[in-house]
């Protein structure tokens, strides 16, 4: 057709395609791409107080910064945090899912409540449980019997001690992004046909050979999706450590992730726009190195059905 | 058994699908449990529940208890009161700051919504040269954490006039490679014929799209309306950064500015948690289905 | 997030990935560095024009000798000339109303007394408006100031005493010393000490506005019942151990002391305090007074002799550390935590008011507001003796003549007797001028609560040197987040001398990075 023969030929759309681009292009080019840039130029700079007067110190810089005590501390936080809040969410999400995935009478009623907590945000969340673990006025170190099992939630106090800081924190991320995990896996778990469990229940297979078997490899693409969706939140995680701890008791501050190592308060490169630059440029390569590993890692073995 | 799903909707919505397969097979053992089995169940969802519900059960109690209390006995609602609340409300300004986050995600929303039909279509209907190329470039957008950009973004915001204004916590989310990929996903299902023949009635491109493609793919439409609101609702570091009147701050970093100056007014911070928690609570609960099909989008097909 | 689509391209993914790892993995071994060492090379940033001396790492030759800079408590012209004018008599022929945006970081009941002065001063006069910002604390509102460009900068900004440094050298700024200057202004009713704390290498920055100090709170049912006098507060360290003992001898508390490490309580502040009680300096260069400080001296025998006190009160189980203190209010729950309480805390001399609020509002069942006792701070020397916090007014530059005299005549009022009397008395501040006592409000609230004048009495004084100032550093936050984290390792049992030592190496990069960069 006429129409076809004119989109073969080359231009094609394209004045319309550019007027339908442009909005987007803008705002990502602007808002996105642009910063991006700047940042890893900035990142090689050292600039006063103000943010003026930035001089070029070659890339070499970069190396420095990633080498340096405080961006490996904060590395080793966030990886610390990623190890333990990624597979805690994935197990409990799977776990919930597959428990409510049963015909039962109310079983709706329990999938919401099991989801409900999508609905709070990371500030909601946090708040939560900073009421639950403060060592004075929090509910858990006012619950009597619970304070003679754990004399720690009080003294010091379950977010101040340095040792349990980050499973505090992390408790708290993991609880508040349950109802995500939860409503992907069991939709997820809804995808896999019931005759392939039917065959199998025939054929003999008991229910936990039955979901290592079936249920896990189908639900490859969202458990792959779950891991690299978690691990990235856990890469950028800054709220739940600014409401909790502040960058974690002192003096080691176990809970200071990446983001919370450039943005924090009492961070020491608040007043540095060129290693502020730096690092969040170092923490966007580590991002792309980490989506990169998880691809190549796990999407390999992840079963798209036909 | 893969081809059986094919078959059906491209993006199947869990819910109906659950519903289908309850009406196959309803008899199945270990569809439906029995006896000790089922008690069993139904005990270990309760107690789930008790722990998943937990953390919000003691904040709404503490929310509902005068400040006189507040140490007592955080499991029980002793005394029920709604001062706090009110309190919360007023002199802790979550009013004002629900409306302003409802603002800007109102904006914030339309726009996406808006710029990503328009460059999925592009992507997915029209043909152009570099086409390929091109999208490549918008998808790795969403490679960028919004980390490695807010320091530049900041000195952006701030050259244009815009700290704490409603552009300034809006402008730099009104696109998202994110909705242009959804969007050009279900816009690639669209049957060729259908653009063919309204090719053939002399139909353009933007009334195709007015009139037929935006219609047809009305749910993801919806789906990214919700995700981008609850997105933009959520978002915490940017609101800090570009907000400093107290009176322009979003609930999310309202909240922070509670929890900072009333701590030994826990009630209090509760009670702006709960403020700040029941809207989008009541909003998910009836956007339930575009909830689920948003999150889902990019996880089941992949 | 990733579309999976992009799986289909995970062989080059895969290669480029690898490559990337091995490269970090290569430079992966932590170099054993602070950041802040990062060298900065001879970044000597382009002077502005008008640059002062005080921009370069030099001592400015015009400075006048250390002691006369501390003791003059008037500005000296020839520092002034190098600084932005402050030409006061502009508004005179103004006309109409001039706008200005006062950016303060006040909050609550400090709020509704600094909005109650600005109404009483928009509606006294209508030569200048006064529009009230609110930043929500004092580092939210430096940080916004830095990150704001020159056009969304106010014309009055409320800064706390420790970046002093910072805005001094920043370029930005009016010394309200040439408006001093300029218009005559007596400043001998103001009490040195709030004064001396804002002059740097002898230039009057800024108007001390809300004084604040460290005082002693305790609660008075407890020392009674350890058989202390409750009117009679321990002032020396040694008392503040004896106490202590008595205190939990006697059962009246689990502790008696609650220590903190916050960087502006605990960790940071109070051990610039301690220092300057006992006469010693805390950094080189006369404090950072006379020229920019170019390395700290709290590891010397003076700080591992208080932080070894400090640490074996904890060891002896006499006192208890509520950590970092974000909220600047675990200290004060601590006292009246139902299972293991403390006795008396250090805070600053502003929460009173709040501190009063939330116990007559019943959050300690069975205690009121008269329980709570406040004292002197308990320091080294038997005298008392505190440099101020709290915060200061500063005049931003750039806004033009008539802005600049519009800010002065708003900082003039708020400094009038009148008004610190108001102040002081709705918002528990120290006044910054003597004669605000005998004036109402204040004559009246420091005669019926005498806890509001304890803060007063022990900064009166004159100033005799600078090592009894605090000290002013550049990097001065952050060093205290330093001496915060070495507080708190202390506090935990780690060896004092060697953990000073580091905290000092750490200070001294951060004003070594700071100095190479400003």
């Amino acid at each position: 057709m006429a129409a076809d023969r004119r989109r073969r030929s080359g231009l094609g759309d394209l004045p319309l395609a550019l007027a339908m681009l442009t909005p987007s292009a803008v705002i990502l080019g602007v808002f996105v791409l642009y910063p991006l840039g700047r940042a890893v130029w900035l990142g090689q700079q050292r600039c006063d107080n103000f943010g003026n007067n930035c001089v070029s110190q070659g890339f070499g810089q970069y190396v420095d910064l990633f080498r340096s005590n405080e961006f490996q501390n904060a590395l080793g936080v966030t990886v610390r945090f990623a190890l333990i809040t990624v597979p805690a969410g994935v197990v409990l999400g799977v776990g919930l899912a597959v428990l409510a995935d049963k015909y039962l009478r109310g079983i709706g009623v329990f999938r919401g409540i099991f989801s409900s907590t999508v609905a709070t945000s990371v500030a909601v969340a946090s708040l939560m449980w900073l009421f639950l673990l403060q060592p004075s006025v929090g509910a858990l170190a006012n619950i009597g019997w619970f304070n003679s099992l754990f004399p720690s939630v009080k003294s010091p106090g379950w977010l101040q001690d340095p040792d349990t800081a980050l499973w505090a924190v992390s408790a708290s991320s993991v609880w508040a992004n349950l109802g995500f995990t939860f409503i992907l896996v069991t939709a997820g778990l809804q995808s896999i046909p019931r005759d392939l469990h039917e065959a199998a229940a025939v054929d003999g297979a008991g229910g936990i050979r039955r979901f290592w078997s079936i249920t896990v490899p189908m639900l490859g693409p969202t458990l792959l999706f779950v891991v690299i969706v978690s691990s990235t939140r856990a890469f950028q995680a800054y709220g739940e450590i600014d409401l909790l701890t502040g960058g974690g008791p002192q003096p080691t501050n176990p809970t200071t992730t990446i983001p919370y190592f450039i943005y924090g308060q009492n961070s020491p490169i608040r007043n540095d726009t060129g290693l502020q630059a730096g690092a969040a440029v170092l923490l966007f390569l580590l991002l792309l190195v980490l989506s990169g590993l998880q691809l190549a890692g796990i999407g390999r073995r992840v079963h798209y059905g036909d | 058994m893969a081809t059986e799903l094919t078959d059906d909707l491209t993006m199947p919505v869990p819910g109906e699908l659950a519903r289908a397969a309850r009406r196959r097979r309803r008899v199945q053992t270990f569809d439906e449990p029995t006896g000790a089995g089922r008690v069993g169940r139904y005990a270990l969802l309760g107690i789930v529940t008790f722990l998943v519900l937990f953390p919000i059960y003691t904040t709404v109690i503490a929310a509902l208890k005068p400040g006189s209390e507040v140490l007592e006995n955080p499991l029980l609602p002793t005394t029920v009161t709604f001062d706090v609340l009110v309190e919360a409300w007023n002199e802790g300004r979550l009013g004002r700051y629900l409306f302003n986050s409802f603002v800007v995600a109102f904006i914030v929303t339309v726009a996406q919504v808006i710029t990503s039909v328009l460059a999925a279509y592009a992507f997915a209907i029209l043909e152009f040269p570099g086409k390929r190329i091109v999208f490549l470039l918008f998808v790795a957008t969403l490679l960028v954490p919004a980390e490695a950009t807010l320091v530049v973004n900041l000195d952006t915001v701030d050259g244009l006039g815009w700290l704490n204004t409603y552009q300034g916590l809006a402008v730099p989310f009104l696109a998202t490679a994110f909705g242009i990929f959804l969007l050009r996903q279900v816009f690639l299902t669209l049957p060729r014929d259908l653009r063919d023949a309204a090719a053939i009635d002399g139909v353009g491109h933007l009334g195709f799209l007015r009139h037929v493609a935006v219609p047809l793919v009305r749910p993801t439409i919806g789906a990214l309306a919700l995700f981008s609101f609850l997105g933009t609702w959520n978002q915490y570091l940017w609101p800090n950064l570009v907000i400093n009147e107290a009176d322009m701050n979003t609930v999310q970093s309202g909240l922070r500015l509670l929890s900072r100056s009333s701590l030994s007014e826990p009630n209090l911070v509760m009670a702006g948690t709960v403020i700040a928690a029941v809207p989008i609570f009541a909003a998910l609960f009836v956007f339930q289905r575009q909830l689920v099909r948003g999150l889902t989008a990019g996880a089941v097909k992949g | 997030m990733l579309p999976s689509s992009l799986v289909r391209r995970r062989s080059v993914l895969r290669l480029a990935a690898l490559a990337v790892v091995g490269a970090s993995v290569a430079a992966a071994c932590s170099s054993g560095e602070s950041a802040l060492e990062i060298d900065s090379g001879e970044a000597t940033p382009t002077v502005a024009p008008g640059d002062s001396a005080g921009a370069t790492t030099d001592v400015t030759p015009d400075a006048t000798s250390p002691e006369e800079t501390a003791l003059a408590s008037t500005t000296t012209v020839a520092p002034l000339a190098e600084f932005p004018d402050c030409p006061t008599g502009t508004l005179d022929s103004a006309t109409g109303p001039i706008e200005i945006t006062f950016w303060h970081g006040m909050n609550d009941v400090l709020e509704d007394s600094l909005i109650e002065l600005t109404d009483a001063y928009n509606a006294g006069q209508d030569k200048v408006r006064v529009t009230l910002q609110n930043q929500t604390g004092y580092d939210a509102a430096i940080d916004k100031y830095i990150q704001s460009s020159p056009e969304s900068r106010p014309d009055i900004v409320q800064l706390p005493e420790y970046p002093l440094q910072t805005f001094a050298q920043s370029d930005t700024m009016i010394p309200v010393g040439a408006c001093i200057e300029d218009s005559g202004f007596d400043t001998s009713p103001f009490l040195d000490r709030a004064l001396e704390a804002y002059t740097f290498q002898g230039v009057q920055w800024a108007m001390p506005f809300n004084v604040s100090n460290p005082v002693l709170y305790y609660l008075r049912p407890k020392f009674e019942e350890a058989g202390l006098d409750p009117d009679d507060s321990p002032i020396t360290l040694e008392e503040m151990r004896s106490a202590s003992q008595q205190i939990v001898d006697s059962g009246a508390a689990t502790f008696g002391w609650v220590l903190d490490s916050g960087t502006n309580s605990g960790g940071g502040w109070f051990l610039e305090q301690w220092f300057a009680r006992a006469g010693v300096p805390y950094a080189d260069n006369d404090n950072g007074r006379s020229a920019p400080a170019t390395e700290v001296l709290f590891d010397s025998p003076t700080g591992v002799e208080l932080m070894t006190f400090l640490q074996d009160l904890i060891n002896d189980g006499l006192a208890v550390s509520v950590g970092d203190n974000a909220s600047g209010q675990d200290t004060f729950l601590k006292l009246i935590d139902p299972a293991a309480d403390g006795a008396m805390t250090i805070g600053s001399n502003a929460s009173l008011a709040g501190v009063l609020g939330a116990i007559d509002g019943g959050l300690a069942p069975g205690l009121t507001g008269a329980d709570v006792g406040v004292g002197p701070m308990p320091g080294p020397s038997p005298e008392p003796g505190v440099n101020l916090g709290g915060a200061s007014l500063w005049i931003v530059d750039g806004k033009g003549d008539e802005k600049a005299a519009a800010a002065w005549d708003y900082i003039t009022y708020l400094i009038t007797a009148e008004a610190q009397s108001q102040w002081a008395s709705q918002t528990g501040y120290v006044p910054v001028r003597s004669d605000a006592l005998e004036i109402e409000p204040l004559l009246t609230t420091y005669a019926e609560d005498p806890r509001f004048r304890v803060a007063y009495d022990q900064m009166v004084g004159d100033v005799e040197s600078e090592t009894s100032l605090a000290p002013v550093l550049g990097p001065q936050r952050e060093v205290r987040v330093v001496t915060a984290n070495a507080t708190a390792a202390i506090f935990n049992g780690a060896d004092v001398a060697s953990t000073l030592a580091d905290a000092a190496a750490q200070a001294n990069a951060l004003i070594a990075s700071y100095n190479q960069r400003n």
